[in-house]
């Protein structure tokens, strides 16, 4: 749902902003085949073991913005008004479902407004009930972006208060500023609540299911920054103790947490307990589910199996049913920089030429990922094969020539590769690619970055990059968290920064189509206006897609009921799981 | 004496200073913004610009660096700010003196985050001290009593062969193999010593033996080279020319006069490792300053940075001031200038 | 420094047995050079209450003969042969134990560098009571009584403030006075004194000798005093036994070696004495050539390199090993004949000494 607003800053930002990295945090993805895994059936009971290696950066519900952690904080501790539920359909698993609320929400005024009503009977951890209170002091919590910092800021460009500077007025619950505003723009009326938008958000309840921005919140808890692993729960499980950065914590079950007020479909809350170890390497974590010995029985984890180790995977078959390959949240692709890149024959030579499979073998093959047909993840709804993109997996060099006889270039074309490099695969991947476009008449300089990558490409001044690399992973399973915040130019570029669209693309053609989805009463109809945006964006080759990336995921023996959906960002799913007695 | 010790505590607080002041410089001379490892996934040059605002580092650099020795003697309050003060005052961190900042990477301030860190590093550091003490010096006392004989080359090799080795490939090696595939040992976990000392020693015993083994290796080949050098020496030749039995030559005077310069040298790097062993801990995942310090450095965590830097020098120059008045009670022939 | 010859007299007839007997010693240590022969084939006795002299240059084995006798190369890589008799047991085939016991109770040894020869960690005292527990069964309390008394007896001021005190709290000379009272603080009837006094200065030396020698009178013990400093010896011994490539040259009384030496090496020794009491006419005179290499020794007579008065032709100087007779009172290993050997000793040497 983007606006026609021309503003940089924290509106640019906010009406996109999302995922600059590819690495995680992506939200909302589907999963083609999420296994069942174990044999016995739901049982209830026991410890479960989350080995990970990344440590949370926060675990305030404001402030998540991890993949991982979005959806297991709300399987675990953290409901919402509504969630996603547990399958792995991908229409099902993309259909949010009521959570706190008692149905999915009513719109009014074209999408503008949203009322919920809260359920009767849920309440906190201490026994208290949820209020009206606490969801909008949780949702006023996410405009104190100085103090709770990294969250998504979606509601900052959304919400009907005013604006100054790019910024609304209201600065959060800590400052008196824009107050009176705020509680003018957010309403409660009993267990009523009501938003009230400055533009439609047709794919608010998406919104809320995929990210914890609209969670409720106590008041009496909020600390501030201090709160930032300060877990008060309303589901199924509350922490033991306190979380530690970089070491994990603990969950046990949470009493006043009444199943009856929420849904075998969203948590079933089978094991007992929790645990979550952070800091191990991916190493040691495939090393220790692959011994599958004592705790690690019970164990999952988010970190793909290394490539050294596929061998000991895929040789040895009780390995290799404990090992699940799905499709995850994230695709990759490299931008054409339309500053140098001006002649559209050549974009599509270079299209042309893409080697995906030189990319995608250097990194792992098959259990990487697989050649991605667009920018827009499979996963998401409504999604379509780009048709402009006919160039085989690996490339046609010959085509490739042609187009560019016919643009008229000297050949060989010099072609400077900027990427996010650092480690041998991506090199790898690099020189593959390299190799492919030299074929086609290119001659390629490969130009890896290591820490400041997006500081370099996010800066127009950057004008000896021809081709950038990116990565991304849509916030919630709509293509409105893809296609506008990358290649709309209005909220993008600007004198300092090109904020996601490094490659500088700027079409008017695209930002009508762009307007016009965002008036679209319901996600399936604003879908087909972006399948047309991505007809468009193809023709003009803003972008060449690579891989659509997948999970390569082990678990222990002992672990029941294992999926991975789209609730869960392709991640086990802590909705479902449970772990045998032995 | 008591002079002396005076003396090297005054210069070793100048010293802390002066390193805090250099962390600081050398800080906000590197080319990445600090602001944006705050700023989360979409940083945009605003949003880095207001929380460059927020974590005070768009003030001067010596200003911030006055305001965080202020800190140190009367505390400080986070975030700064008197509006907040009042509308949420359940936000404000309250900092007490001695306060070595807040970091908003960790969301703790540093004291107590230091704190909590601290015994897992000096649970490992004490762990490997006591193993390459026993295991080093005593093969190294070993080498230099069977000098030229098989004896004294194997261990003098073996110690040569480990000494190669990076400690992050055998502690990898040995987490790898010893506790995930042969199942000799449980898998490493810290757990505290008040919680359960049995589980604490289990835990410790894989990686301060990784830890441990470098500095065995050392130890192996200067203990060897202490004795040794004892040996030659003519006091000896007079205890044996007095009729005193050769245990008794060994143990009063030649073990007493090599080993002390190994104990002084072993209190030393027992201080360094205090300050934490960064590979071990990340190998291992223990959580202890050395991790810590690699995370405040790769995230820009410039209050945590600033109090590792003054713990681990806080560590190195107590250690040093401890040895050397250690050294003029062992060696009277030492005397304080 | 005078080369005033002892006053004292010889001891008369030697009693039946004497106190030390070494026979044919031979010490070799194997290196990664060859065989180092330090002492080969050396033979002299020691009566009780006698004072012998062993003097030569650096390399002619005299300190590896004490070393010998006191047994401390047990243990180690060195090749011993002959026979060491004290009290007419043979040390060399003595058991570790049994030598142990002996050593600092019947043989006790004064070495060169007090400094490097005491302990710098432990009080003088304490070694000192070290030395003496080590062979008697006795409370503290009384070694530490003893070891005052002791103290006292060499000369050393406020006793019983220095027992507590370090070695290198102590002057040089002192040092020295606290190794002899450690040494002989168990009465020993052989001392042996190895270079006691190289390093000390020139006035302190004479004190230490003197001690050395007023000891030996009280308690009738033997000393054999080890240096190549000859001045040292013409105060003190008896005997002279002069050393060379590891063996005897010549033996005789301190008199007999000073006015009627024999052999070319001894000449050659007296003649490189600085002499304080005449005036320099000329320069000194060193002994020409360099000491001998101990792993292979020049055939025949080892010193003929070096003499002056060595005659290939007529006596074989370079291929027969002259014999030393050591039951003779003043044997002289050299192959000129006697009568030669004092004639050129009155005409060539006597004049310039």
């Amino acid at each position: 749902m983007i606006t026609r607003r021309k503003a940089a800053g924290l509106t640019a930002l906010v009406s996109t902003g999302l995922l600059a990295t590819a690495a995680c945090s992506g939200t909302t993805a589907p999963s083609q085949g999420g296994t069942s895994g174990g044999s016995a059936s739901a049982t209830k009971g026991g410890t479960l073991y989350y080995l990970t290696k990344r440590p949370a950066e926060h675990l305030d519900p404001q402030r998540i913005y991890i993949g991982r952690d979005l959806a297991n904080m709300n399987r675990l501790v953290y409901r919402d008004l509504v969630s996603l539920p547990i399958s792995t359909d991908l229409k099902e698993g993309t259909t949010p479902v009521p959570d706190l609320a008692t149905d999915t929400g009513t719109s009014t005024e074209g999408g503008k407004v949203w009322s919920f009503t809260l359920r009767d009977g849920v309440k906190w951890q201490d026994g208290k009930d949820i209020t009206c209170e606490d969801l909008k002091y949780g949702f006023s919590r996410g405009f104190a972006v100085d103090v709770l910092t990294g969250g998504p800021n979606y509601a900052l460009a959304y919400l009907d208060v005013p604006q100054k500077n790019g910024l609304p007025v209201y600065n959060g619950p800590y400052k008196k500023a824009g107050q009176a505003e705020f509680d003018k723009a957010v309403t409660c009326e009993g267990k009523k609540i009501t938003y009230r938008f400055n533009k439609p958000w047709v794919d608010f309840p998406l919104a809320i299911a995929s990210l914890r921005f609209a969670a409720p919140y106590r008041a009496d808890q909020d600390k501030g920054d201090q709160s930032n692993y300060a877990i008060f729960s309303d589901g199924p499980y509350k922490i033991e103790g306190t979380w530690k950065k970089g070491v994990g914590g603990t969950f046990v079950r949470n009493t006043n947490w009444d199943p009856k007020t929420d849904s075998d479909k969203v948590r079933k809350a089978l094991p007992d307990k929790i645990v979550f170890i952070e800091g191990l390497t991916n190493e040691i974590i495939s090393q220790r589910l692959i011994a599958d010995s004592g705790n690690d029985k019970f164990a999952v984890t988010d970190r793909r199996i290394p490539a050294a180790l596929f061998s000991q995977v895929t040789g040895n078959p009780a390995v290799q049913s404990r090992a699940t390959l799905v499709d995850a949240p994230f695709i990759d692709y490299v931008l054409p920089n339309f500053n140098r890149m001006k002649d559209l024959k050549v974009r599509q030579a270079l299209a042309m030429a893409t080697d995906q499979n030189a990319y995608i073998t250097a990194q792992g093959g098959d259990k990487f990922g697989k050649p991605a047909k667009s920018i827009v993840s499979p996963a998401l709804i409504g999604y379509k094969d780009n048709p402009n993109f006919t160039a085989p997996p690996d490339g046609d060099p010959a085509a490739a020539k042609k187009l560019l006889q016919e643009a008229g270039v000297a050949m060989p074309s010099p072609l400077r590769y900027t990427y996010n490099g650092g480690t041998s695969e991506v090199d790898n991947a690099a020189a593959g690619m390299k190799a492919a476009w030299d074929k086609a008449g290119f001659t390629v300089t490969l130009d890896p970055l290591t820490d400041t990558y997006y500081d370099v490409i996010q800066n127009p001044a950057n004008n000896k990059s021809d081709v950038v690399w990116g990565g991304w992973g849509a916030d919630w399973p709509s293509q409105a968290t893809v296609l506008p915040p990358l290649f709309d130019a209005r909220i993008n570029l600007t004198e300092k920064s090109n904020g996601q669209d490094y490659g500088n693309y700027k079409s008017d053609a695209a930002n009508k189509l762009i307007d016009e989805a965002a008036t679209k009463p319901d996600v399936q109809s604003a879908a087909t206006v972006y399948n047309q945006l991505d007809d468009q964006l193809g023709k003009d080759v803003a972008y060449i897609p690579l891989v659509v990336q997948k999970f390569y995921l082990l678990r222990g023996s002992g672990v029941t009921n294992y999926l991975q959906t789209p609730a869960s960002n392709s991640y086990p799913e802590l909705g479902a799981i449970g772990v045998s007695s032995k | 004496m008591f002079a002396f010790v005076v003396r090297r505590v005054l210069v070793g607080f100048i010293m802390l200073f002066v390193m805090s002041l250099v962390t600081y410089l050398l800080f906000f001379a590197a080319p990445t913004d600090p602001a944006r490892f705050t700023c989360g996934k979409n940083c945009t040059p605003e949003l880095v610009e207001q929380n460059r605002k927020a974590l005070g580092y768009d003030k001067p650099v010596l200003v911030q660096y006055v305001d965080f020795v202020k800190g140190v003697f009367t505390g400080r309050e986070y975030p700064d700010d008197p509006e907040v003060a009042k509308t949420a005052p359940q936000t404000v961190v309250h900092c007490p003196a001695p306060c070595l900042g807040y970091s908003p990477l960790m969301s703790q301030n540093v004291t107590s985050l230091l704190a909590s860190k601290l015994p897992v590093t000096a649970s490992l550091a004490i762990m490997a001290f006591i193993f390459w003490m026993v295991l080093g010096v005593s093969g190294g006392v070993v080498a230099a009593l069977n000098r030229g004989r098989f004896l004294d080359r194997a261990l003098v090799g073996t110690a040569l062969v480990f000494y190669a080795f990076p400690t992050f490939f055998i502690g990898l090696w040995l987490y790898i193999y010893v506790a995930i595939k042969w199942q000799l040992t449980p898998v490493p976990v810290y757990t505290p010593l008040t919680q359960d000392p049995a589980a604490w020693l289990a835990g410790l015993f894989l990686p301060s033996l990784t830890l441990a083994l470098i500095f065995i290796a050392s130890y192996v080949r200067i203990t060897r080279a202490f004795v040794l050098e004892t040996l030659g020496e003519d006091y000896l030749r007079t205890a044996q020319a007095k009729g005193l039995e050769k245990r008794k030559i060994l143990t009063k005077h030649t073990m007493r006069a090599s080993l002390t310069p190994i104990t002084t040298v072993a209190g030393i790097d027992l201080g360094v490792l205090l300050a934490g062993a960064i590979i071990t801990e990340t190998v291992f995942n223990y959580d202890g300053l050395g991790k810590l310090a690699v995370q405040a450095a790769t995230t820009f965590d410039l209050p945590t940075m600033v109090g590792i830097v003054i713990l681990s020098a806080f560590f190195i120059i107590t250690a040093n001031i401890i040895v050397d008045v250690l050294y003029a009670y062992i060696d009277p022939r030492v005397k304080y200038s | 420094m005078t080369t005033t010859v002892s006053e004292q007299t010889p001891s008369g007839s030697p009693p039946s047995t004497p106190l030390l007997s070494v026979r044919d010693l031979r010490v070799r240590f194997p290196t990664e050079d060859g065989i180092v022969k330090a002492v080969d084939g050396l033979s002299f006795e020691l009566q009780q209450g006698e004072i012998l002299g062993i003097v030569g240059e650096s390399g002619s084995g005299k300190s590896v003969t004490s070393q010998a006798i006191m047994g401390l190369y047990r243990g180690t890589r060195a090749e011993i042969n002959g026979m060491i008799t004290l009290d007419g047991v043979d040390l060399l085939t003595l058991r570790d134990e049994e030598l142990r016991k002996r050593r600092g109770e019947d043989i006790a040894m004064i070495f060169q560098d007090p400094l490097s020869a005491l302990h710098p960690y432990y009080t003088v005292g304490n070694q000192i009571m070290e030395a003496y527990c080590v062979h008697h069964d006795v409370p503290k309390q009384a070694a530490r009584e003893k070891t005052i008394e002791m103290l006292e007896r060499v000369g050393i001021p406020s006793p019983a403030k220095r027992i507590d005190q370090y070695p290198h709290e102590f002057s040089g000379g002192m040092r020295q006075r606290a190794m002899i009272a450690m040494a002989l603080i168990n009465n020993p009837r052989l001392i042996i004194a190895d270079e006691p006094t190289t390093a000390l200065d020139v006035t302190v030396q004479a004190q230490i000798l003197e001690l050395l020698v007023s000891l030996q009178q009280e308690f009738n013990s033997s000393i054999i005093i080890i240096t190549h400093d000859l001045g040292v010896v013409a105060e003190m011994a008896n005997d002279i036994l002069v050393m060379y490539a590891g063996r005897a040259v010549e033996r005789g009384s301190a008199d007999a070696l000073f006015y009627a030496p024999e052999h070319p090496y001894t000449w050659g020794l007296l003649s490189s004495m600085p002499r304080m009491d005449r005036l320099r006419l000329e320069r000194l005179k060193p002994i020409r050539g360099n000491p001998p290499s101990l792993i292979s020794p020049p055939s025949g007579c080892t010193f003929h390199p070096r003499c002056d008065y060595r005659d290939d032709a007529r006596l074989g100087c370079s291929r027969i090993v002259p014999e030393f007779d050591a039951s003779s009172p003043h044997p002289v290993r050299c192959l000129i004949d006697p009568d030669d050997r004092k004639t050129i000793f009155e005409t060539d040497i006597r004049p310039s000494l």
